[in-house]
């Protein structure tokens, strides 16, 4: 039986009126189209009369199909699919012809945008009478969040989620949590001890009960789909059993491997084999560093089991613990599998180290040269000058300063185009720490900008202007080179049209931030969307910014791109509540464009015939074998079969079947056939 | 060799490894054989085989009336075996259910079949029993396993569209084509859907361009290159043409050759991020 | 037909979340480009079939685009890359039978490439009309092949 169909064509004002004729399109559409039974147009179709309109037309017209030739369907395909769900229609019968940001405000001859209206809502029609009745898709929710990375993104949203009731499991691929922000020494625009207001809320966390906290261990594979997630979590060999150690520090001070670099304080500073990387790490219990230990450095070269080895057992001799030792060297990688209903992704940054790029600095090679923070590590009371400013090279306390902002931000030619947006704030917070601490210093800064839009941020950039004495200078910095035991600083001052030369004694280059590494991997992993610079992407700029591009995982703080402590800790607690929206449900309604394969009476059974290349094809695992049994059990034939809670609606396999076996739902053969057919072609 | 390949029949009848051999048999005059389907041991004599076993006889792996008959053992040359190794990995038989008898073949027809001419598996690459003196398999360079198209690749689109028309408007959509390819097994070929009717079934120019284009694209990175569709067009279509075309192509772009290596994925169901993509915008 | 001016019709074929976005975006900028477009979205690129191409030139496109997401940024992880396969093979098959592949455009536009969405559609559609119209294929009968006759109307099996 032939639909009615109902064609509604809005005005949007005169957004779409004004370059079409909405009342011949309107027109047209019934004269042309057999099975619409019902047009008109409307000034705005989503405004309540609109969809009171589209509602009551429904109903006395006996509509069992729509056609709404509005805006985007990006914006109001789901309006109108909802007003038509009320007025009893399947929403799944519902169409929208995109007249507005693909026809009237692209095209400003009125009879062109009329011509190419009338042919757009055409297509939908003729694919509105192919429409079939879909129904949500229901799946149960695991009531627990995973939280990965432990910085203040990670923690503040695993903090929200746990207070509100539900468990969240954190991992943190390093020895503690803590992150970036525990590095920080003092933090703007307030100058606030960043450790003092990041330690409190690492311990919160700690003693959380409804928080599972796995430390030195990474994400190794996410499986499933929102609301039930398999997460896979490689649990590192720490070789100290958490359970066991008490973290007395007694290992620690008897390891021999003291000249490591420490990673904490950004190689400034040295640490130990088996370590805990900063004093008020949680857990407060240390690791061994396979790589730098003498044991298994040992081990290693013999090709021997770690146990094996007699080098050093310096730390297992010493540890108290009894009657089994708290350290353990044959321990190996676990793999754990969570399963988790929703995931906030708060992998952080990673700090422009590699300035080999940058030969006119020296290219990494000036031990006085260093990066934002290095410089942080330095002027923290935690840090290896127990916070006197002192210079690499020969920890001499530095009279003249130089800094460099933009460094790997802003420099298309690097290859880094986008601002790092914390830099000009933590230079200008830098000068005055440098000043707090060495009074009679001076520091200049080279800057192509001030970018302070932040509360409180222009009057503490000028606070260090005018009171602090910082000098700013407009320019770039063309050189630095060696004269002596300083660095002589070659650069433009653009404000006055000189040229600069400063003879520093050590220069901070204000790094930028960048993504992790392995961000590209990790977010292949999560089948979530990365920019150009590999920061993960929110679905939408503006109105989804911490919804990622696969549902029920969101972003939170600088994975997602560059920002500062508070705007960070907002956007994480904006990834809690949704995670908090998402788990307050016991069942979840998905979009039921998923695929199927067909299924038919026998003999025929289904006319897949198992070559299983859409099972190859398929991105989320989505497509098994199923065995067409007869009764006595033996199998008939084998044939493809979609698990709709793993589908994710691509229509990868459908369009791989070559016997057109499996269809996709709302993009069905019929569908597409319908669309390509109503062309009109003159 | 007869004699061998008779013997190896007989006992694998006789012992029950089989229920049934396909294998080539006299045809009605000297230069043609005919397939034939041995169930009986004693039945073994009427198995030949000569220069005129161009039948891939790998096609009776999909016919409910040959499929019917129990595990076979297949006398197979290389070209025909390589259709096993693409049909193993499209999950349409099981190893344990296809006993091969491979041939060693120094090439068919009379003249020599287009196929043969840049022959690289004079002995199979997959079988259980190998019957006739081992040949070495050369590898034939990239261009010349593709000279047959420089032809047809030098002209000028005007002049490939006509070629092509005049050969597409011979078509009377017998199927002959699919019919007969061991790799055209679908139980419903595109074709006979018909909500919605993507060809259309008629034979007319429209319907046979679509047809065949579908046809060819279908058995893109998965053709072995039997020739056996262009065999049996009765109305001599070069089909293989198409088929080698795509075989270059996915050869060229995947550096893929169907048929040669079980533990190749398929072509068509893997990608590579370096995948070329010169032709995108 | 021949009397008016050549405006070619192109079916673009467009993946949900970049290029269609992209189209969007390019409204959205007010960015005016030439109405020979019309548009059908799918999820993916990945779920392109050929023979949706083949049934666009059945139907009367002068030519045909297919755009999607750039390499690595596929809403599905990996649509666009088995799409990018198929139309490696399937594109020189087209070639092969005398179909310009200038007809056939495949590209990569980004929810953010609003400006190149619009070059590539004013860029195709030029190519097109220089091209001319695709009569070798609308011309292709309907009707069997032992009568010639006149070039038949667009068949509608609906």
């Amino acid at each position: 039986m032939s639909k009615k169909i109902g064609v509604f064509v809005c005005h949007c004002g005169t957004n779409i009126s004004a370059t079409v004729d909405v009342e011949k399109v309107a027109e047209e559409a019934k004269k042309n189209n057999p099975g619409v039974s019902y047009t008109t147009t409307y000034k705005y179709m989503c405004s309540d009369p609109g969809q009171k309109l589209l509602r009551d037309k429904i109903k006395e017209e006996g509509l069992d199909g729509v056609v709404v030739a509005a805006c985007s369907p990006k914006m109001h395909e789901h309006t109108f699919r909802n007003a038509s769900k009320k007025a009893g229609m399947n929403p799944y019968h519902v169409e929208i012809s995109n007249l507005r940001e693909q026809c009237s405000w692209v095209h400003p001859d009125k009879p062109t945008g009329t011509e190419k209206s009338i042919d757009l809502v055409r297509m939908m029609t003729e694919k509105t009478r192919k429409d079939k009745s879909l129904n949500p898709i229901k799946v149960p929710v695991t009531k627990r969040a995973l939280v990965i990375g432990g910085g203040i993104a990670g923690i503040q949203a695993a903090l929200d989620i746990a207070d509100a009731g539900h468990e969240v499991v954190m991992v943190e691929r390093e020895a503690s949590i803590g992150g970036h922000m525990a590095q920080l020494s003092e933090t703007f625009p307030t100058l606030d001890c960043s450790q003092c207001i990041m330690t409190p809320k690492m311990v919160e966390l700690a003693q959380n009960e409804n928080i599972k906290l796995y430390t030195w261990s990474e994400i190794e594979a996410v499986d499933g789909y929102l609301g039930n997630f398999d997460v896979k979590i490689r649990k590192k060999a720490r070789s100290v059993d958490l359970d066991l150690c008490t973290g007395c520090s007694s290992c620690w001070q008897v390891c021999p491997s003291k000249k490591i670099k420490s990673e904490f304080d950004m190689k400034l500073g040295n640490r130990t084999a088996i370590y805990i990387p900063f004093p008020q790490a949680i857990p407060s219990k240390p690791v061994i560093d396979r790589e730098h230990c003498l044991l298994f450095k040992d081990a290693r070269k013999k090709n021997i089991p770690p146990n094996d080895s007699k080098v050093c057992r310096k730390c297992l001799d010493v540890c108290p613990i009894a009657p089994v030792k708290a350290i353990d060297y044959s321990q190996e990688d676990e793999i754990i599998t969570e399963k988790i209903g929703a995931i906030v992704v708060a992998t952080g940054y990673k700090e422009l180290d590699d300035t080999s790029m940058y030969g006119e600095y020296g290219g990494g090679k000036y031990q006085d040269v260093i990066t934002g923070l290095q410089f942080e590590r330095l002027a923290s009371a935690s840090g290896p000058t127990e916070g006197e400013i002192q210079r690499p090279s020969d920890g001499k306390v530095p009279e003249i300063i130089v800094f460099i902002q933009c460094v790997g931000s802003r420099d298309p030619a690097k290859g880094c185009s986008y601002c790092s947006k914390t830099c000009c704030m933590y230079t200008a917070k830098h000068t005055m720490l440098y000043k707090h601490k060495v009074h009679d210093g001076h520091a200049y800064v080279f800057y192509i900008d001030i970018r302070c839009a932040g509360k409180d941020y222009e009057e503490f950039w000028l606070r260090a202007v005018e009171e602090e004495g910082a000098t700013y200078l407009r320019g770039r910095v063309s050189r630095i080179y060696k004269k002596g035991d300083k660095l002589v600083v070659l650069g433009a001052d653009t404000l006055t049209g000189s040229v600069v030369e400063i003879e520093a004694d050590m220069v901070v280059l204000a790094s930028a931030m960048k993504a992790q590494d392995d961000a590209e991997k990790f977010a292949q992993k999560l089948s979530i969307q990365y920019n150009k610079d590999k920061f993960f992407s929110e679905i939408h700029p503006k109105l989804k910014p911490v919804e990622s591009s696969s549902a029920g995982i969101f972003l939170a703080g600088t994975c997602q791109g560059p920002k500062d402590i508070p705007e960070t800790v907002a956007q994480a607690g904006a990834a809690a509540s949704k995670v908090l929206a998402l788990l307050s449900a016991d069942e979840l309604e998905r979009e039921p464009v998923v695929a199927k394969v067909d299924r038919l009476p026998a003999p025929i059974f289904s006319t897949c015939i198992g070559c299983f290349y859409c099972k190859r094809v398929c991105p989320y695992g989505a497509i098994a074998e199923e065995d067409i049994k007869a009764r006595d059990g033996s199998v008939i034939k084998t044939v493809a079969r979609v698990n709709e809670g793993l589908c994710q609606g691509c229509g990868l396999c459908a369009a791989t079947c070559r016997s057109k076996s499996v269809e996709l739902a709302g993009f069905n053969d019929e569908q597409v056939y319908a669309e390509i057919n109503s062309v009109e072609f003159s | 060799m007869i004699e061998e390949l008779r013997k190896k029949a007989e006992e694998l009848l006789k012992n029950g490894t089989v229920k049934v051999v396909f294998g080539y048999g006299e045809g009605s005059t000297p230069e043609r054989t005919r397939p034939v389907f041995i169930t009986k041991p004693e039945d073994v004599n009427k198995l030949t085989w000569n220069k005129y076993c161009v039948y891939n006889l790998t096609t009776y792996l999909k016919r409910q009336e040959t499929r019917k008959l129990g595990k076979p053992a297949l006398i197979l040359k290389g070209c025909d075996a390589r259709t096993i190794i693409v049909l193993l990995k499209e999950c349409q038989i099981k190893r344990e259910d296809v006993y091969i008898i491979g041939v060693t073949c120094d090439g068919v027809g009379d003249p020599l079949a287009t196929k043969c001419e840049a022959c690289d598996v004079h002995t199979p690459l997959i079988y259980d029993d190998l019957v006739g003196e081992k040949r070495e398999n050369k590898e034939v360079p990239f261009e010349e396993r593709y000279a047959e198209l420089d032809e047809y690749e030098k002209l000028g689109e005007k002049e490939k569209w006509e070629f092509w028309q005049k050969q597409f408007e011979k078509c009377i959509k017998c199927y002959a084509c699919s019919n007969i390819c061991p790799l055209c097994f679908c139980d419903r070929c595109i074709v006979e859907k018909n909500q919605p009717q993507w060809i259309d079934p008629s034979a007319h120019p429209r319907g046979n361009l679509s047809w065949n284009v579908t046809r060819a694209y279908h058995l893109a990175g998965r053709c072995i290159n039997c020739e056996e569709c262009q065999r049996v067009c009765p109305v001599d279509i070069p089909l293989n043409l198409l088929n080698k075309k795509l075989a270059k192509e996915a050869e060229k772009s995947f550096n893929y050759r169907p048929g040669y290596n079980i533990d190749d994925e398929l072509a068509m169901s893997t990608y590579k991020e370096d995948d070329d993509q010169d032709f995108f915008k | 037909m021949s009397e008016t001016k050549f405006e070619p019709k192109i079916i673009a074929f467009l993946c949900n979340w970049c290029t269609y976005a992209g189209a969007d975006l390019a409204g959205t900028g007010r960015k005016q480009y030439q109405a020979n477009v019309r548009i059908i979205k799918l999820p993916c690129t990945g779920g392109i079939d050929p023979l949706f191409l083949i049934k666009a030139f059945e139907r009367g496109a002068d030519g045909i685009l297919v755009s999607g997401c750039h390499p690595g940024d596929c809403h599905y992880n990996s649509g666009n890359y088995h799409a990018r396969r198929r139309w490696n093979v399937f594109r020189p098959l087209l070639e092969f039978c005398g179909i310009n592949p200038d007809r056939i455009q495949f590209s990569w536009i980004s929810a953010a490439e609003g400006g190149k969405w619009v070059e590539t559609i004013n860029s195709i559609v030029d190519t097109v009309r220089a091209l001319g119209p695709f009569e070798g294929y609308h011309k292709l009968n309907t009707i069997g092949p032992e009568i010639s006759g006149e070039a038949a109307a667009p068949s509608e099996t609906g």
